[in-house]
């Protein structure tokens, strides 16, 4: 017999603190700890109520809900009740505290209740969204929110980031996008970008060349990737909100990758002369600063800390690639990974604690997480599959990464724990290198 | 209005998403036209150039190919193959080498470009480093048995140009390459 989770119970949980904590507002509040198989909080999400005159052509009433049940069950935290048991009729009962029966919502095992509805004038829309605790008749939060109506999966978005907020004192990150690779069928590797739901899918380039690892600037306006459009591979920078796309490292160089800093002011890159990678500092506008690593090795992939002090790469300077922690003051570096003979692809959890990585494991690859101090490392995917490239979500809860474990390659996200691994909409080609926004307004 | 009233009194926060706001597809940009010109396949600047020679032992880059959609052509010279995550040659390589430097000192004006490749596993920018490594060792090596070094010149592709496409053994192996492409076979005038 489990036990019923009430509200206050599953608080405690996702916060692993007293029962008398506030959650609200505190750093470094933990989410991941509800176990395999563990407690999932039984939740309803009702359609929405038209408030207006004008007909729901654009079915908002059901989209608004079924963006909030997708970010909700992509979390992991929550039990989504199938709406085809709801006992309420939407359209004929109220939205408001004392205006519906909670018995209605008892009844089917619900202890949490999403209610909400809307207005449209125009290409407008005005939608109130409130979070109830069915168990104690109680509502926990009430927000309204204006938009265009192409706009409502962003608002739906946004709901489901407050609800996050409600259990666990941080909001959720479903207003994010994420930036990858993909074939899309063909034989081209372009850059895209999409919602974690698979809308707003954009395609950043169309060079008909190879495109490769993109990443976000902090600002979340700009994404910064490798290029074979002027034949040899150079960083670009796209700006989302005009378009405009620039080359920003010298025209003589190569440079294989990199990434922008977390305070906005750097890129480390991989540059390539004579056969040899190293890292490069260079300024946020492409200009050179200084090595970071000069070595006969191959030295790639940096990945920043979240202070924007310290760097992760991969190195192969002891014969195989393993990760390396490099103090970008006073260029000194530690090697982190001693387990496995090629672990790459680093990613520096925004909490600041660990990092991500691509491991082998025999003849496949897998993720896995260590500790920035080298401990407790952990295998996060099976080797029945390849899964490479992670990304961590800004809230360093979440983890998407590519795999192959369905053919062709395909985003997926995880818990930092590696539970709850879903896959995301498919491009129908190889979808590779996914970098997860900061969170976007 | 009343029900505006109460969710008021109830300490509701209204929030505008604001559209100049909002996230990248308030503007959102054509892409054809926001990134630079896809370039057709077959005009871009450096086939042109190879074209030019008119000498039928020109090759074209493995990249000029992908964008035509043709399989990778063999030129006079042979390639060389790695093992995983190695980019040092192994004795079937050096004869192979041995075998390019002879054809490149009967052919003494012929450029050549040598591309590093690698086969899909692992990480794509540590595959780019390989290969680079990989076109580095075959530009060394052709150097000390009497290559002039400017007449050669190295690219890395990484994983992203594979000759076989299936995941096994003997189509990595494949992959695991250096290729010799003859960019120009008289000194430019």
């Amino acid at each position: 017999m489990m036990a019923k989770i009430s509200f206050a119970v599953l608080l405690l949980i996702l916060n692993h603190g007293p029962a008398n904590a506030q959650p609200k507002g505190e750093t470094g509040v933990r989410g991941e700890i509800v176990g395999q198989g563990g407690l999932k909080f039984p939740i309803a999400v009702s359609p929405l109520k038209n408030l207006g005159t004008t007909a729901d052509v654009g079915k908002l009433s059901e989209g608004i809900a079924d963006t909030i049940v997708y970010d909700l069950d992509l979390s992991g935290w929550f039990k989504v009740l199938d709406r085809a048991a709801y006992i309420e009729n939407p359209q004929k009962s109220g939205v408001a505290l004392g205006s519906f029966d909670f018995k209605d919502w008892s009844t089917i095992g619900a202890e949490g209740l999403v209610k909400g509805g809307f207005t449209i004038q125009g290409d407008e829309v005005t939608v109130e969204l409130r979070l109830f605790d069915v168990f104690q008749n109680k509502e926990r939060v009430g927000k309204r929110y204006v938009g265009r109506v192409k706009d409502y999966r962003r608002i739906a978005h946004k709901f489901a980031d407050e609800i996050i907020n409600q259990f666990t004192g941080v909001p959720g990150i479903f207003n994010t996008r994420i930036a990858y690779v993909s074939t899309s069928g063909g034989r081209f590797k372009e850059i895209h970008i999409a919602h974690l739901d698979g809308s707003e899918k954009f395609q950043l380039t169309n060079n008909h060349t190879i495109n490769l690892s993109p990443s976000w600037t902090a600002d979340g306006k700009s994404v910064l990737y490798t290029s074979y459009k002027d034949r040899n591979s150079s960083l670009y920078l796209f700006e989302l909100y005009s378009g405009k796309e620039a080359k920003i490292t010298p025209r003589n160089g190569r440079y294989l990758g990199g990434k922008a800093s977390p305070d906005g002011q750097f890129i480390a890159a991989t540059v390539e002369t004579g056969g040899n990678s190293n890292i490069i500092l260079l300024d946020r506008n492409g200009n050179v600063i200084r090595s970071l690593t000069e070595s006969p090795s191959i030295e790639v992939s940096p990945a920043w800390s979240p202070d924007s002090k310290q760097l992760v790469f991969v190195s192969d300077r002891t014969g195989s690639p393993q990760l390396y922690v490099l103090d970008v003051a006073s260029n000194k570096s530690r090697r982190l990974t001693y387990s496995g003979n090629y672990n790459t692809s680093p990613e520096w959890s925004p909490r600041g604690d660990r990092v991500a990585y691509t491991g082998r494991v025999g003849n496949r690859f897998a993720i896995f997480t260590i500790g920035v101090d080298g401990g407790e490392l952990r295998k996060l995917t099976a080797e029945s599959a390849d899964s490479e490239d992670p990304t961590w979500s800004p809230d360093g809860r979440f983890i998407a990464f590519s795999s192959n474990r369905a053919g062709k390659y395909h985003l997926y996200v995880m818990q930092a724990s590696g539970e709850n691994q879903r896959r995301l909409t498919g491009s129908g080609g190889d979808d590779t290198k996914p970098s997860w926004s900061p969170r976007l307004e | 209005m009343a029900a505006m009233n109460k969710l008021v009194c109830c300490g509701l926060v209204t929030i505008i998403l604001a559209a100049a706001g909002c996230a990248p597809s308030a503007t959102k940009p054509e892409p054809s036209a926001a990134s630079a010109p896809a370039k057709p396949a077959g005009q871009s600047p450096g086939e042109g150039q190879r074209g030019a020679t008119g000498e039928s032992t020109t090759g074209q880059s493995s990249l000029d190919e992908l964008q035509k959609g043709k399989p990778p052509t063999s030129g006079p010279l042979k390639d060389i193959y790695f093992s995983f995550d190695r980019y040092d040659l192994e004795g079937e390589a050096r004869e192979t080498l041995k075998a390019n430097a002879d054809w490149l000192k009967r052919n003494s004006t012929a450029r050549v470009e040598i591309e590093g490749h690698c086969d899909e596993r692992g990480t794509n920018e540590y595959n780019l480093a390989l290969g680079a490594k990989r076109a580095q060792a075959a530009k060394d090596y052709l150097i000390t048995i009497g290559v002039a070094t400017d007449r050669l010149s190295t690219i890395s592709y990484g994983e992203e140009i594979p000759v076989c496409r299936e995941q096994n053994e003997s189509c990595w192996h494949q992959n695991r390459r250096a290729r010799f492409v003859v960019i120009q076979a008289r000194p430019a005038s």
